[in-house]
């Protein structure tokens, strides 16, 4: 593994990953060939979960390769590289990506708000890492460029919960109108 | 009654997890069923967003999609486009690079990206530019290259480095047309934002790394204390680094002297580049290395675990050539057996087994 030096790339990110505290997947992404396929990808990331999620000891060398990780609560955030990548910029991408989810769910870093936050989470990845390179690194400039102006509710306001209860107001609503409707038909069959 | 009980226990299970996740067992034909709803008028943002995450959930979760219902929903996508809703638009962008490379004809896309790449809307035109290139393929390139150009040299950094980042992912099929972006690259390169910098010296690198003159020219020029970004000076080393194994030149080279100032530098990550470069070349003696196994002892009784960490193992590294070298640190790396991070304990006792003598590792 220790091949010398490094080619000069900008790619390294190998994977980035945010697992439940099952080991399951709620967000993965691979850059590269390393775990070609979903059910290699989700042996890597059980294996790696089972490796890490009793000791918070921040990196380990697995499978080759470099692990970052952090945890809270009931979630854990992984940043993947190779075995010769400087471990320093592998932590500052962790450290960007926790931030910045942090930060979209103002401080509620757990699963519950994190899956009523998905949409944001998905752009949040994308802002973070482009297909392996460091696209942005600064945990305020992810979430600037996530959030977006000139909307009504705040994206990490705008929960799943609030969308569904939303629907659920417009449907007990033309439920009431109907029931209005047939009341008013009885009620005008009534009176002729 | 035991089986049942076990199965009463899993239901309650399943229950509270699915309680706990909406996405939970979300079948891919009755999301896709629901995608549907993208065709309908007017469009309902919110209902809209929240559907299409569920398609990103699902491929995400590994899902694979077959070319014709990926084909059906990446045109049912493209109507979502007559939304202006900030959130649906760039959620629609990261449904096209998903799909980019399983559904068909995705070339339908590609006006209205250019469209919002070089809009009103500052905080689309990067994504737009991203999820462009990845409906470009190498005949379509030509076609946007004047809008590449531009957007390499846009005054707001997110879309330059979009724009920087595409065309190293668009370099590896269509190298030759990248390689006529190599001015506006040069000129990104003197950006005050530090990823931008680092785009453009990995693009600059990336079309130049087969003329070792220029690659030299590169590196005399930013090495003079030019450039701001931390993540910049890691790849300039190890772009010295390669010089410095490629013409077989030892510490007298001046890579070398640019590498060893790199020591001095204010942000550890690239302290610890620097160390690592320098202990990795073949041509060093033990006196060359001193300075970079300083730092790197230095690094040993750092609070931070990913410190340690970096400096044990490249002291490791450098105990298989040169075991005196490290000598000078076996008192730190004895401090490091106990260490909570269990690699890090393990690195440290094999780098004491290569230097130190049966009374350090007893102790």
């Amino acid at each position: 593994m220790d091949g010398g030096l490094l080619e000069p790339s900008l790619y390294a990110i190998k994977a980035i990953a945010i697992l439940d505290n099952d080991g399951n997947r709620l967000l993965a992404k691979y850059y590269d060939e390393s775990f070609p396929t979903t059910k290699e990808q989700k042996a890597f990331e059980k294996n790696l979960f089972n490796k890490t999620h009793r000791a918070n000891a921040e990196i380990i060398m697995f499978e080759g390769l470099t692990c970052v990780y952090k945890s809270n609560v009931d979630l854990f955030f992984y940043v993947v590289g190779s075995s010769q990548e400087n471990e320093l910029i592998l932590a500052s991408v962790l450290n960007a990506f926790y931030d910045s989810i942090s930060q979209i769910l103002r401080k509620n870093v757990e699963k519950r708000t994190l899956l009523d936050n998905m949409d944001a989470v998905f752009l949040a990845a994308d802002e973070l890492c482009d297909g392996g390179i460091i696209l942005e690194a600064d945990s305020n400039a992810v979430v600037q460029k996530v959030a977006i102006k000139n909307d009504d509710i705040p994206l990490g306001e705008q929960t799943m919960a609030q969308i569904t209860s939303k629907y659920g107001q417009q449907v007990s609503a033309a439920t009431d109108r109907v029931l209005q409707s047939a009341k008013d038909q009885i009620k005008w069959s009534l009176l002729k | 009654l035991n089986r049942r009980m076990l199965s009463l226990k899993r239901d309650k299970k399943e229950e509270e997890d699915g309680g706990a996740n909406p996405f939970n067992n979300l079948e891919k034909s009755t999301v896709l069923q629901e995608a549907r709803t993208f065709n309908e008028t007017p469009i309902n943002p919110r209902k809209c967003g929240y559907i299409l995450t569920k398609v990103l959930y699902i491929i995400n979760q590994g899902e694979s999609l077959g070319t014709t219902e990926a084909t059906e929903a990446f045109f049912a996508m493209t109507k979502l486009f007559q939304s202006k809703d900030p959130i649906l638009r760039r959620l629609v962008y990261l449904g096209i690079k998903e799909m980019s490379k399983i559904a068909q004809d995705v070339i339908i896309v590609t006006s209205s990206l250019m469209k919002d790449m070089t809009g009103k809307e500052d905080q689309f035109r990067g994504p737009a530019i991203r999820a462009l290139c990845s409906v470009t393929d190498h005949s379509m390139l030509q076609s946007i290259e004047r809008y590449m150009k531009q957007a390499i040299v846009d005054k707001v950094p997110g879309v330059s480095s979009a724009a920087l980042v595409s065309a190293l992912h668009l370099g590896k099929g269509s190298h030759e047309v990248i390689k006529r972006w190599v001015n506006e690259a040069q000129e990104a390169v003197n950006s005050d934002n530090v990823m931008v910098q680092f785009h453009a010296l990995g693009l600059l690198y990336h079309i130049r790394k087969s003329d070792k003159l220029a690659v030299n020219k590169l590196v005399s020029k930013f090495s003079k204390h030019t450039l701001k970004s931390p993540y910049a000076y890691c790849l300039l080393i190890r772009i010295a680094a390669k010089l410095i194994e490629e013409e077989d030149a030892g510490s007298d080279s001046p890579m070398f002297d640019f590498i060893e100032s790199c020591l001095r530098h204010k942000s550890e990550m690239v302290i610890y580049e620097a160390a690592h470069a320098i202990v990795q070349l073949k041509n060093t003696t033990a006196k060359d290395l001193a300075p970079a196994v300083s730092v790197l002892q230095l690094f040993c009784s750092s609070p931070k675990p990913t410190l340690r960490f970096a400096a044990v193992r490249t002291l490791n590294k450098v105990a298989i050539k040169h075991p005196a070298a490290v000598t000078a640190c076996n008192l730190d790396l004895e401090n490091l057996i106990t260490d909570v991070n269990r690699s890090i304990a393990t690195l440290a006792i094999t780098t004491l087994l290569k230097t130190g003598n049966e009374s350090s590792v007893d102790r």
